[in-house]
This record gives C-alpha cells, structure tokens and sequence, in this order.
C-alpha cells in the first residue's frame, strides 16, 4: 500500500469534538428504581411504565449474546448513566430560540439544519443525546394528517396510537438488547402516516450522542396505514470519545395494505482511533412488519462508523404480496468490526425479497454478512434474490458471509450469491494510465462497487455517502 | 466411565505404547463432552435426540457372511477390498493385492508399520471436542489402512465395504491413508446395509496426501432406512497434491457427514456431494475447506434433493488464512424440494482474511422448471416421466463425477428408481 493512499485511509474522524452543553445526566447504574425514575422524568402513563418493567424483567433473564463475530470487553451495564438529557429543555416555536451552541455543532458537522431544510425540504426532528429540542416543518405535516414528533411527544399526544404498535413488531423480550432499549428508553421518533397519505416530503432525524458514557437508547416507531407512503432518513455522527460508547436503538416499522415504508440511513459514528481504541457499539435492532397485502418496507443502509457495528434490520413478510429489500454498504477500517445483514421472513403468499449487501473492509477490520431468508411453509410462490459482495483492501482485513436459508415450501425460488475481490493492481494502472491519480480512482471504483445501493438513497444521502466512502476510504489500495 | 462409553467393553491393550495412549487420551476427551444439542451452532438443523433415546450394544463378531452375500455390492474394477462387517474386519471377504500398494487392517500392520502409524493416526481429526470421533478412537480396534508408496499408480480402485448386518449396534468404522509423493489412487468408501432395523455407524477417515500426491475418494452412503450415521473425515493435502471427493448420501434416518479439507501451496481439491433423500430422512453435509497457504485451488459443487418430508442441511465453509494469496474458490449449492413438506436449511459461509483470493459462492434453491417439464411434455413425455428425467439429471452432474464405471452406473440406476418411486 503506498503512503499517499496510506494517508488518505488514515484521515481523523472529522466530526470530534463535544459540544459544551449542560447535561441532565442521571447517575450510573441499572435497577427497578433507574427505570421508574425515567419513567417520571418523562411524565409517562402507567401502560408505558408497565411496559418497561415487564421488559426490564424480560432483559434481567437473558444473557448477554456472543455469538456474533465481534471481539470486545465485556460491557459492563451498571457502569453506564441511563439517563442525559440537556438541562436547558425549552418549548421553541422556532430555529432562532435554539440555543446557538446547538446550531453551531450541527455547523461543525456540515449539516446547516434550516439551509438543509430550505434546500431539501426536510423536515428534521433533532434528536439531541436523547431529548428532541427541536421539530421542524409541522405544520406542513399536520395539514396532510402526518405526525411527526419525538417519542414522548407522541406518548403524551397521541397515547392510543402509541400503546396500539409500541412493541408489535419487536416485543419487549425479543433480545438481549432490544429488551435493555424497551426497559430503558429514553426518547426518539414518532411517526404515523394516515390512511391513503403520500407523505409530501422526506422526513428526516439526526441522532447525535454527546454526553460521555451515557448509553444512548432510542426508540423510533413509523407506522404507516392503508395506501399510505413515506420516505425516512437517519443520519448519525458522534463525537471522539476515548471511552467506547454503547448505543442499543430499537426501530420499528408498520407497513398496513398497500402501505410503503422506505427507510435510509447513513451511519458515521465515531470508530476509534487507528489503534481500535474507544468508538461506539452499535447494536441495534431494526424490523419492520408487512403486515397488510401488497405493502412494502425497504431498508437502505450505508454503515461507515462504529467500532463495532452490530445490526440486521429486517422484513417480516407477513401479509401476501408483500415485498422486503435491504441494501446495505458497511466500510470497516483500522479495527472496526461489523456484522451486518437482514433477515427476510416469508410468511404470506407471492412474498418477495431483495438482498444486496456490499462489504468494504481495509486496514485491520473484519465485516461480516450475516443474514437469513426464512421461507415458511404458508409462503407459496415466495421468491428470494440474495447478494453479498465483499472487497479486501489490505492483507490484514477479513471479509466473511454467513447467509442462512431455511426454506420449507417447495414452490418457493431462492437464489444467494457471493463472490469476494480486490481492487486490482491493473484496474489502478488503467485508471493511472489515465491520468487518474490514485485517491479518485479508488474513489471511483469502490462508488461502482457500491451503486446499487446508493442508486436506493434519496438524493441528498447519496451524495453524503459517495462523499463519506471517499474520505474515508480513499487511497487504501496499492 | 463417562456415560457415553457405558457399556462398551474396553479394548484390549496393544503392544504399541502409543496406541493405548491414544485410546486413553480420546477417553478422556469423550468424558469432557456430551453428544450436541441443536443448541451448539454446528448442530442447529439436525436434532439427534433420536439417537440418545436408542440403546446400542457394541458389535457381536458372530456374523458370518459368505461371499454371495455381498455380490451385489462388489464393484467389478476394485482389485484391492477390505470388508468390515459390523465393524470388524472379514478377512475371508476381503481381497488383497499388495503387489503396488501396502493394504491390510489395521491389526495386521500395527507392528510393522508403527512409525508411520503412530504419526498420521488420529492426527488428522481431532478428539477434542470432537464426541463422535473421540468416542470413534476411544473404541479403535481396527481400521482399513491404506499406504502408497512415492510414485505408486495404482490404476484399480481400492474398495473399502463396511456392512451392517446386526441390529441396535454402534460400530466405528476407520480409515487412513497415507500417500506418499506424486502416487495416484482411487478409493471407494462405501457404507451398506443387508437389514433395515436400528444401528449406528460412527466412522472416522483421515487421508494424508504428500507432495504432488493425486486421490480420489468417493465416498457412498447407502444404509438402512433407520439407521444412524455420522462420520467425520479428514484430508490433509501437502503442496501440489490433489484431492477430489464424491460424496453420495442417500441412506440412514439421519446423517451427519463432516468433511475437513487442509489445503497447503498449490494444492487443489473439488469437495462435490449429493444428498438425495425423501420420506423422514434427514441428511446433513458439512464441509470446511481451510485455505491455509498461498495459490490452492477449491471446487465444491453440492446437491440435494429432496422429496417426502425429509430434511437436508449443508454448511459449507471456505476459510481463507492470512497469507493464503492467489486462492482460487467456488463453491455453489442447489437444491430440488420435490413436495411441499420437503425443507432445507443451507449455510454456505466464506471467511475470508486475505485480499489476494477470488472467492465465490452462489446457492439456489427451488423445484423443478415448469417450462422445462412443459417442453418434455410437449415431446410426448408424459408429465411424471417429464419430472422423473429432470429430477435424475439434477442429480447425474455430482454422479458423473465419480471416476468409477460401473459404481457410477449402478447409482445412475439407483438414482432412476428411486426418482420414479418418490413422485
């Protein structure tokens, strides 16, 4: 590898730093008390507290996994503050009584927020270590009937709606840390698309961990009704902490008759240091239900951050001709690990599913697809594409699949492929030949490796993903 | 005594000081372990509480087979055969040639072949946390042994013919060979059955290749429709060497077979496999080829069909170890699902820790093509003769590749049967 190239791989994490804001931080440890204590500083009802508890119950039976090809200590959960939210916390009815500070970290982070939300017409609802501070674009939602609100606004505002799909998809016991987040959550993102809506705009949340050592444990929940449409981004960038951060979010997705869910996310947490010392865990549970006929929920993925990034959104396909995708980029550098894929589950008739999943790995790192496409016998005509690719870059790095397909009906249609390569020492000297140096070319093919699934990200992620693959992975070839 | 070895009668001791050490050391081995749950990740699809609810009994000797008994699974090209009848060795069946090739049971050469016994015996599959095949040297009495020395061509394939004959018996079936540089061989290992009642077959079969060294190995599994096997089988290949395998598995209630292949430089090896089951069978194929060092060559191409309500797994892992560059991997999966209470779980894993490979792996799984059985149809083949001729060529192209003629006649023929009787 040539220390031009070597340099570019090396590039420090660019959004490091922590932003002076006081913090409400709730002190370390985890018992009964911990969770009732969230649970009236939020001002919740007895059915959500009932919930945490009964999941708290679930979360203290079960052991930590460690199947998953990852290496890390042993996380201590009572050495964590379950609770931060910044002191300040006041009702704004616009961006200019947002306390500058704030403003000015999203600056740093290259996310003009209201720039953004005038140019791309997204409305952002700023998740800010756990309290949304700010909501934006409303009112245009509200006049189509869309909610669009922090958790616990949605608990406070529309309870019915809430307690009717909170934990449907993902119960409170599901796993180790899907019961950890269902126990002790603190806020994240409502959104509920009315019978018939197309959603007018892209709806958008930026999650944003600050506080030092406080887990963050956020919980979204879209739902989208008969006929109804919505597009949902997510986008997180973290600080340079030295201490590794535990970040363990639930995400569930209700996709009613005929109802669309497509769902992004750009993920550039802070991944340690060259050495793999500190960065965030990054284990999070994702599902989404197709619950009616002919509804569809797609998953589009690009994974570049995160020590440890642990995660298999996935598509119950419940109701008959129901559709699930899942498009995945994961980049690990230096020590990153990441075990990623999807889970596809057929249940009802003419079911299909797409998988495409790109894994770049360079420096010390090992990314892994892990996914499974279960086929149930009621799940005639069932149809599955699967792809997993891997590109090495660097002799130290690992690449590894792990697909499982369980198929029980015989009129079903699987396909899995997998293949594994290199940036090849002739595709650089073509690109050279050029007049290409080295950083663009690998620019450029590792973008074609990877436009299948930027091709599914609405435009103004693509761009932030192309521009993400670039600085952070140019150059790592010789 | 740990449980598992319960009433299985300790095995005389040798003359060979290591031998007994051997046998002591997998003893200790099968008393830290327990047989796996579908809780242990390697044995999630396949379910042996069947097996532990059966009780078995080690092999009586007093079978006495004549030669008329096992005619109809003589193999007309093999020269050389050893039979084991529940186990044990049938001198008076077998036949032994040993003008090009050192072969013979175990027992008969233990002492003067010890040197190179003691070396590659139990070396290549491991007892340690390995229960079938601790418990397989736990109870090693005698094994088909099989020495080519440097340079041998043996043109005739070697027949290793293991019977069942009694019922509610475990027996341990092993097998080693050792070829030295640049020799070429082709060794049939094949289990049967002339009864349908309950047993247990827990075979052990290492293969050791030197440098340049050329083998194949078909490996047949036709036993009884209620019988248990599980084997586990080793091939450790030295630079250059080659190793091809055909592994069928059509009978047992379940099965279990697990291939290990070690490939060093330049070393090449295809792994292929049938699995072709149906009524309640289960069969279950993992295979790990180990890329351990730079430029071997892979080729796996598995197969299974499935009819009835049976169930088949296959787990097939690739490694790829740092350093391992130029590794050159294909693996590809398929499988028929005839009816609609057939199912198949398949994992075909990659671990890959070098940048420098070309590796792919590809699975399929779904029935046979309508537009194909239509265009049969549209010939004047009738739709059953249609799916029966479809079903067969899906599983000729792994029987094809068995370099033995009339063994791989007489399983095109099997195959034909029991595609006609399944549909």
């Amino acid at each position: 590898m040539s220390a031009a190239l070597q340099n570019i791989i090396n590039q420090p994490y660019k959004h490091g730093f922590v932003s002076d804001i006081e913090s409400d931080v709730a002190a370390k440890g985890l018992d009964e008390s911990t969770i009732r204590m969230i649970s009236a500083k939020r001002g919740e009802p007895e059915w959500l507290l009932d919930f945490r508890l009964k999941s708290f119950e679930a979360w203290l039976k079960m052991t930590e996994p460690t199947w998953q090809n990852a290496h890390y200590p042993k996380i201590d959960f009572q050495a964590i503050s379950y609770y931060s939210a910044p002191k300040q916390k006041p009702k704004l009815k616009s961006m200019d009584e947002v306390d500058p500070e704030l403003l000015r970290t999203f600056e740093k982070l290259g996310v003009p927020l209201h720039e953004r939300m005038a140019l791309a017409g997204v409305a952002v609802d700023v998740i800010f270590d756990s309290v949304s501070v700010a909501t934006t674009y409303k009112a245009k939602l509200a006049e189509v009937g869309v909610i669009f609100c922090s958790f616990s606004e949605a608990v406070k505002d529309y309870p019915e709606l809430v307690q009717k799909y909170l934990g449907t998809v993902i119960p409170s016991g599901d796993n180790f840390y899907a019961a950890l987040n269902s126990a002790v959550f603190t806020d994240g993102s409502f959104c509920f698309i009315p019978k018939g809506v197309k959603c007018p705009m892209d709806l958008s949340t930026y999650f944003r961990i600050n506080t030092e050592e406080s887990g963050q444990f956020e919980r979204t929940l879209i739902v989208a009704e008969e006929g109804a449409s919505v597009s949902y981004l997510e986008g997180c960038t973290a600080p340079a902490f030295s201490s590794n951060q535990l970040h363990a979010a639930v995400v569930e997705l209700v996709a009613l008759d005929n109802a669309d869910i497509k769902y992004s996310t750009v993920q550039n947490w802070y991944a340690g240091d060259e050495n793999g010392v500190g960065g965030v865990y990054n284990f999070v549970t994702k599902r989404g239900l197709a619950k009616g006929v002919n509804s569809r929920i797609s998953w589009t993925q690009v994974e570049t951050g995160s020590a440890i990034t642990w995660k298999y959104p996935s598509v119950v396909l419940l109701g008959d001709n129901s559709v699930g995708e899942f498009y995945s980029v994961a980049l690990t550098n230096h020590y990153q690990q990441a075990d990623t894929g999807t889970k596809m589950i057929h249940i009802g008739k003419n079911t299909r599913s797409t998988i495409v999943s790109k894994g770049i790995s360079a420096g010390k790192s090992n990314n892994s697809y892990r996914g499974l496409v279960k086929i149930a016998p009621s799940a005639s005509g069932a149809r599955n594409y699967s792809q997993c690719d891997s590109m090495l870059i660097g002799q130290d790095s690992g690449a590894h699949t792990f697909p499982y397909i369980d198929v029980r009906n015989n009129t079903a249609k699987v396909e899995h492929e997998a293949s594994t390569s290199k940036i090849g020492e002739d595709q650089m000297f073509y690109f050279a030949q050029r007049g290409i140096d080295a950083e663009a070319a690998v620019s450029m093919i590792i973008n074609g490796f990877c436009k299948d699934v930027f091709q599914q990200l609405p435009l103004e992620f693509a761009v932030e993903a192309t521009n993400l693959l670039s600085f952070k992975l140019e150059g790592s070839v010789g | 005594m740990h449980s598992l070895l319960a009433g299985q009668p300790g095995v005389a001791t040798s003359k060979q000081a290591w031998l007994n050490k051997l046998r002591s050391s997998a003893v200790e081995s099968v008393s830290e372990l327990t047989i796996p749950t579908t809780r242990d990740e390697e044995w999630r699809f396949t379910d042996l509480t069947m097996l532990t609810k059966v009780s078995l009994q080690p092999a009586q000797t007093s079978v006495k087979l004549s030669a008329a008994d096992i005619q109809r699974f003589h193999i007309k090209e093999a020269e050389n055969c050893l039979v084991f009848v529940d186990g044990v060795y049938a001198a008076h069946l077998s036949k032994i040639d040993n003008s090009l090739i050192i072969l013979n049971n175990l027992s008969s050469l233990v002492d003067s072949q010890a040197a190179l016994l003691q070396a590659h015996l139990a070396q290549q599959v491991a007892s340690a946390g390995n229960v079938f095949a601790a418990l397989n040297t736990a109870q090693l009495r005698d094994a088909a042994v099989i020495m080519l020395p440097r340079d041998t061509q043996a043109k005739a394939p070697v027949h290793l013919l293991f019977i069942a004959t009694q019922k509610e018996v475990v027996s341990y079936p092993r097998t080693l060979l050792l070829a030295d540089n640049g020799c070429e061989a082709t060794v049939i290992e094949d289990y049967v059955s002339l009864q349908d009642e309950t047993y247990f077959t827990n075979a052990v079969t290492e293969f050791v290749l030197a440098d340049n060294a050329r083998i194949h190995h078909v490996r047949v599994q036709r036993e009884g429709v209620k019988a248990f096997h599980i084997a586990n089988c080793a091939a450790t290949l030295s630079r250059g060497s080659n190793y091809q395998s055909v592994n069928i598995a059509m009978g047992a209630r379940i099965s279990r077979y697990n291939l290990n292949v070690k490939l060093a430089e330049g070393a090449e090896c295809s792994a292929d496999g049938l699995a072709m089951i149906s009524g309640r069978q289960l069969a279950d194929t993992h295979t790990c080829i180990d890329h351990a060092q730079p430029h071997a060559i892979s080729r796996q191409l598995h197969k299974c069909i499935v009819g009835g309500g049976a169930h088949a797994v296959f787990n097939g892992k690739i490694m790829v170890r740092r350093g391992a560059h130029h590794t050159d991997s294909e693996q590809s999966n398929h499988t028929l699902l005839l009816t609609d209470k057939a199912h198949i779980d398949t994992k075909p894993q990659l671990e890959i820790f070098n940048d420098d490979v070309k590796c792919t792996h590809g699975a399929t799984i779904g029935q046979l093509d309508k537009d194909e059985v239509f265009y049969l149809q549209s010939r004047g083949v009738t739709h059953e003769h249609a799916r029966n001729m479809l079903t067969y060529a899906f599983g000729a192209e792994v029987i094809e590749r068995i370099p033995v003629a009339s063994l791989k006649h007489s399983l095109e023929q099997t195959v034909l049967e029991q595609t006609s009787a399944k549909i």
